[in-house]
């Protein structure tokens, strides 16, 4: 069981740090818990869908749809609703992004109705949901595929699965290494990833240097929400359910791998997110199931209580 | 000018007093829905609006007192009057709780504690169901009794929870200007000087937040008795938002502008019941543009209108980070 439980937890938290390193981004530029985080990846996850059930898209490209679509979305929120409130006292900001996430929230209620909805299974490629690595046990012996289990194995009675990996998981975790590497070239080889770091130290010293904020700003928003959108999508798949409350739990659980890590780190946020997947996984598995979500938040307080600044954090002198 | 005052507080009383003779059942059940949430508001307040911290658990306390007074009525067949101190009680002893080892830190982080607690309590409700029976909820929660006749009807009840706003007013207008409510403003608006005058800010901070936790206890047991069923799903964390957007809306720190803000958004929620969702959408709208427009709300104190004003001067956490070729601080 243990090994399953590991694959299920990296699983789950690949998706926590794509969320996570959103919330840690427009942190460490504007200081600001961008609460409609949360938010704009349940809509990744509805635009996808809508691109799949409405348009007919293909899944990749209903998935990249959703991730531009966001990007977008993120973009107008900060231009709309956190913009005007740079120079305003924090607490005026965080009580927006508040009302954001509320709006948003709400506004997916009213278009895309408050029940669970499934991914049209005709639309969804087959071959996720088959086996891509699996280890079993056959009288004493341990038998590695890859691919599905060879039928004389399955048939086996006493067969016990060690360990069994889906290619929806691999799918997912190798999307979800492909964006971080690509976040990481975008936020150390580019010009503007440059201008992000500058803003993220000193703002008042990046725009002396001729640096506009208000664009790196947005283009934070920008690739924050684009990551949160593909999580969306992808835990839609994974669980094959999506609702308009979805991405309040993620939220509050990415958020808290932010923290974990680090807040401003995106190396800390991606850290954290798989501590906090593999720590729901087992705790789920160890400890109890009923109290699963209340780990995530018991490692979030603890970790502000006792070391504010995280794993990988700056000292926490500047943030209390 | 305070003779003025006084009339116009007296004719108010007398207005409310009447009140359930002129009324019928539904409008006399949403009066009572307004100063429940005036009492929760204003034991809100105490923390964004005096001491200027965001304190987005406060539902958690709301849930504490619900279910305090619904398994001590439930299952030790307590009297409701005695019920009410026991939920002030246990409320302020959980606020202590949270409030001790997490008031050292401010602003967002704080928030997020607050948050998590909250989330935490719910959790809890739902999964002890061999003591709040989880999701199904506490239904059958005998009502109070008063020299031996059992309420019934809405009545009696809107005259307790009158009661409860009068004493609530009370004690935040003597909080406020009391040395302690002094410290808690000295807190708002400047931690460190605060310091500097001797205020022990951590013990104060507690004791807001433990009347604050009290207030919300307070609430929740006369929901639970009012009700008379109480299951964890009314105590999510959007309670928590939707007591937040009247102390926003009235204005933070004021006691009349945060019972404003529960008037205008109880009569909102339920003149905009036929919408459904999108009176949810409306206050998210609502939130962002008090913020925007006039973020020290509809009767702003003074102070508070001053602290909103937008900042001239570059944030302190920028401030304080060490400049390049500076000796880097110590973390300590």
């Amino acid at each position: 069981m243990f090994p399953q439980q590991l694959i299920n937890g990296l699983t789950l938290g690949s998706v926590y740090a794509l969320v996570a390193v959103g919330y840690t981004m427009v942190y460490g530029i504007i200081q600001l818990i961008n609460f409609a985080h949360g938010e704009i990846y349940m809509i990744g996850a509805y635009l996808a869908f809508t691109a799949i059930a409405v348009l007919h898209l293909p899944f990749p490209a209903a998935l990249l749809l959703s991730m531009a679509s966001c990007a977008l979305l993120g973009v107008a929120i900060d231009f709309v609703a956190y913009r005007p409130l740079r120079k305003a006292p924090r607490l005026a900001a965080l009580i927006t992004a508040i009302g954001m996430s509320l709006f948003l929230q709400n506004i997916a209620q009213a278009i895309w109705g408050a029940n669970t909805r499934p991914f049209p299974f005709e639309a969804i490629p087959k071959f996720f949901y088959a086996s891509a690595f699996s280890l079993v046990q056959v009288g004493g012996a341990t038998v590695a595929t890859v691919g599905e289990i060879p039928t004389e194995v399955a048939a086996r009675p006493d067969l016990t699965i060690v360990l069994q990996i889906s290619w929806l998981q691999v799918v997912i975790l190798t999307v979800s290494l492909l964006l971080m590497v690509g976040l990481h070239l975008i936020v150390h080889r580019t010009r503007i990833g440059t201008a992000m770091r500058a803003c993220a130290q000193d703002q008042m010293m990046a725009s002396l240097v001729g640096i506009n904020v208000n664009r790196v700003i947005g283009f934070t928003f920008a690739l924050g929400s684009a990551l949160g959108a593909a999580a969306g999508v992808l835990v839609g798949v994974y669980y094959n359910a999506i609702f308009p409350t979805m991405g309040y739990r993620v939220g509050v659980v990415a958020f808290a791998a932010a923290v974990l890590g680090g807040i401003g780190n995106v190396v800390g946020a991606i850290l954290g997110g798989l501590i906090l997947g593999l720590a729901e996984a087992l705790g789920a598995a160890y400890i109890s199931s009923e109290y699963r979500y209340a780990i995530a938040y018991a490692i979030m307080i603890l970790v502000i209580v006792f070391k504010p600044s995280g794993l990988m954090g700056s000292p926490a002198a500047e943030r209390t | 000018m305070e003779a003025r005052r006084r009339l116009v507080l007296a004719v108010a009383c007398a207005m409310v007093l009447v009140g359930p003779l002129l009324l019928g059942g539904y409008p006399l059940r949403v009066a009572i829905t307004i100063m429940l949430y005036m009492v929760l508001a204003l034991g809100l307040n105490i923390i964004p609006g005096f001491c200027g911290l965001l304190d987005l658990g406060f539902v958690g306390f709301y849930g504490i007192g619900a279910y305090t007074a619904g398994l001590l009525i439930l299952k030790l067949g307590f009297s409701f009057w005695l019920v009410l101190p026991l939920a002030a009680l246990n409320g302020a002893i959980w606020g202590i709780l949270l409030g001790a080892p997490t008031l050292r830190l401010t602003g967002d982080y704080f928030a997020i504690v607050t948050f998590g607690f909250s989330e935490i309590v719910v959790l809890v409700i739902t999964n002890w169901v061999s003591l709040t029976r989880g999701p199904m909820g506490l239904p059958g929660i005998a009502p109070p009794s008063l020299f031996g006749h059992t309420f019934n009807g809405e009545t009696p009840y809107y005259y307790t929870i009158f009661g409860l706003v009068v004493l609530t007013v009370i004690l935040c207008r003597r909080l406020a200007d009391s040395r302690l409510g002094r410290a808690f403003f000295a807190i708002r608006e400047d931690e460190v000087a605060a310091a500097h005058c001797g205020i022990p800010i951590i013990q104060t901070k507690v004791i807001a937040f433990a009347i604050s936790a009290s207030l919300g206890a307070v609430g929740g047991a006369f929901f639970a008795a009012w009700f008379t069923f109480i299951s964890p799903n009314m105590f999510k964390f959007w309670e928590s938002v939707f007591i937040l957007c009247m102390i926003v809306l009235g204005g933070m720190g004021s006691i009349p502008g945060t019972m404003l803000g529960a008037t205008i958004l109880i009569l909102l929620q339920e003149t905009l019941r036929p919408f459904g969702v999108l009176r949810y959408v409306i206050f998210g709208v609502l939130l962002v543009l008090m913020m925007r427009f006039r973020p020290a709300g509809l009767l702003a104190v003074e102070r508070v209108r001053g602290e909103m004003r937008p900042l001239e001067h570059e944030r302190p956490s920028q401030a304080r980070r060490p400049k390049p070729g500076e000796d880097q601080e110590v973390p300590s």
